[in-house]
């Protein structure tokens, strides 16, 4: 049975990485019928309670409740919503941006390799954190806007690392050969050039889900991501920052959460890269 | 030597001075497309519609944007940042206030960063091959995916709550009053003679140095790791153990030189990215750099400040890139082929 499996299903890495993003994405998308309460659903009697197990906790508040008394388990699990929507969407975007970019300048060379190269160094200029809030202060709140900023801010890491792989590939005897026989650029790209760095490019979007992940718990953080009535990691967070000696669990379990889905995302695109770069020794890919 | 770098380093200046022209245009273009009107916004609440108005052709908000742009960039180029709507001060004040705060924090978390990265290559390079390198590895891979934003909270718990150790919060002990001077505190408080401000200063350091530090050693780990196995492919290395150098020699005195380079370039890069995460850190902190100056602009609208922030951030990062890169042209000769 094993054996039919293709060889990046077998690494430990890839199956592990898997299974935890399964956990969070599905936790997502069956949030109403996992989360025992409603996670906006405020419980001002029942404010700041710890987990269930210790002390002063409550059965039917699992992992305790935050400073407006709202179920802080509910909680996380529709903050898988917003983290995998904007996972998703976010580096699927900037990949697709990056990469188009990447082929062009790669593939061409000369001027348009120049202007795009120019323009990759001044996003490089920008320290990400600092991009991403003053795009979120020029597009305003809200998901679709987080999606977008990340996709502004984000492209460069696709664009940089693939051109470099684009501009090795593109030189290869295979690939003159395709043009020699008649092949347009268009199809020279998507049939000779884009099969050839797929892999790079599967392992980038992994691991951009992660960094998407991080962006969007901080910009919730400092309150530049979803409204407010949308539960989100970064949100729970600043909640439990300010009430730290109250509640100190509190900002442990949006943490671990939070790390848990970033190194999800980092051992699939780990374990990606080790299975499927075929410069790789095969020792190496365990 | 001198006159082969100079005109490369006179390249890299030109563009660092074009990259930061397209940048101010672009926080320009970005922050005028908003829906907040600032001239509303510097007002009392009581302003009447026609006040505002005159305000805004006070503010030259009724220009064609390129006019706009352009009056803002000699502003700025006579040092006029304009003033804070929120703070009702000197933009160029403020800046300059909190800036020594944030570059101290990121100097010294580069330094933390450098040294558990190069100590961490070099383990990571000892244990390739042997039964350690797989646990080594997954550890290397767990440290990257903690960001400084998470490493700061964590810390914040163990140290600050748990342990009770050290404190978290701002950049002093409430009761010191910050000594006047250069705004580098480690360097006020020695000069002022004051060695329990320097102390207190230092423990208010401890973790967010720490959080940024560890969160950006990783990379440089795996890096000087990997170019060490790759200079041990070389020739020489092979030559030097025939002439029986020991390992150690071998390692500190002939593949460091060589491996060491494209990890100081690396580093380079990273101390950029790393001044920008002290954004994060200093909110987390509550520590009274360019970040939390930064944030609150960002809550309240502030133009002129985030403007200006955003400048100064991008003004750090294209120095810090220029100096590395010339650092790395005074150390490798084979750059200096035009």
């Amino acid at each position: 049975m094993i054996r039919v499996l293709p060889p990046w299903l077998r690494s430990g890495r890839v199956l592990a990485g898997l299974v935890i993003v399964a956990i969070i994405g599905l936790c997502a998308v069956f949030a109403p019928y996992l989360a025992p309460h409603d996670p906006n659903e405020q419980n001002l009697v029942s404010t700041l309670l710890p987990p269930a197990w210790t002390e002063g906790g409550d059965v039917s508040f699992l992992l305790g409740t935050d400073s407006l008394g709202r179920d802080v388990l509910s909680r996380l699990i529709y903050g898988a919503r917003v983290a995998m929507m904007v996972a998703v969407f976010a580096s699927l975007g900037a990949m697709l941006l990056g990469a188009v970019l990447a082929y062009i300048a790669g593939y061409f060379g000369g001027r348009v390799d120049a202007l795009i190269g120019r323009a990759v160094d001044v996003w490089m200029s920008f320290p990400p954190v600092v991009l991403s809030l003053i795009l979120m202060v020029g597009l305003g709140v809200g998901l679709r806007n987080v999606i977008l900023a990340i996709i502004v801010v984000d492209w460069t890491r696709f664009c940089r690392v693939l051109r470099a792989e684009v501009m090795v590939v593109a030189r290869k005897d295979y690939v003159s050969a395709a043009r020699l026989v008649g092949f347009s650029h268009w199809r020279t790209i998507t049939r000779e050039i884009v099969p050839a760095t797929l892999p790079l490019l599967i392992t980038l979007v992994s691991l951009e889900m992660g960094i998407a992940v991080i962006v969007e718990a901080i910009l919730s953080f400092v309150g530049m991501s979803v409204s407010a009535t949308t539960p989100a990691w970064g949100q729970m967070v600043a909640d439990a920052r300010q009430y730290i000696y109250d509640n100190p669990w509190n900002l442990m379990f949006p943490i671990f959460t939070i790390f848990l889905a970033v190194f999800g995302f980092n051992m699939l695109g780990d374990g990606l890269r080790r299975t499927l770069d075929v410069r790789v020794t095969a020792t190496q890919r365990v | 030597m001198l006159t082969t770098i100079i005109p490369l380093i006179g390249r890299r200046l030109a563009i660092s001075v074009f990259i930061l022209l397209i940048v101010s245009v672009l926080l320009f273009l970005v922050l005028h497309v908003l829906p907040v009107d600032p001239a509303a916004m510097s007002m009392p609440p009581t302003a009447t519609i026609a006040e505002i108005e005159a305000k805004r052709i006070e503010m030259g908000l009724d220009k064609p944007l390129p006019q706009q742009y352009l009056i803002w960039l000699s502003q700025v180029l006579h040092g006029d940042f304009g003033t804070s709507i929120h703070f009702r001060r000197g933009v160029l004040g403020l800046v300059l206030d909190t800036l020594p705060a944030t570059i101290e924090l990121a100097v010294l978390s580069m330094i933390i960063a450098s040294v558990l990265g190069i100590v961490g290559g070099l383990v990571l390079f000892h244990v390739r091959g042997t039964r350690k390198e797989p646990a080594m590895d997954f550890g290397s891979i767990l440290l990257l995916s903690i960001p400084e934003f998470l490493w700061s909270l964590f810390f914040i718990l163990l140290f600050g709550v748990a342990l009770h150790v050290l404190p978290f919060t701002g950049r002093l002990d409430p009761d010191m009053r910050l000594p006047l001077g250069t705004g580098f505190l480690l360097f006020d408080s020695l000069a002022a003679g004051r060695p329990d401000i320097f102390w207190s200063a230092v423990k208010h350091m401890i973790l967010p140095c720490f959080a940024l530090g560890i969160a950006f050693s990783p990379t440089i780990m795996r890096v000087l790791r990997s170019s060490l196995i790759d200079v041990y492919q070389e020739d020489y290395i092979h030559l030097a153990r025939l002439r029986g150098l020991s390992e150690r020699r071998i390692l500190v005195r002939h593949a460091l030189k060589n491996a060491i380079l494209p990890t100081l370039s690396l580093m380079g890069v990273q101390f950029g990215f790393l001044f920008g995460g002290t954004l994060l850190v200093e909110v987390i902190y509550s520590y009274p750099g360019l970040g939390n100056l930064m944030v609150d602009a960002v809550r309240n609208a502030d133009l002129p400040i985030i403007q200006a922030v955003g400048l100064a951030y991008c003004l750090v990062v294209l120095v810090i890139n220029t100096v590395v890169d010339t650092f790395y042209l005074v150390l490798n000769p084979k750059l200096r082929i035009r």
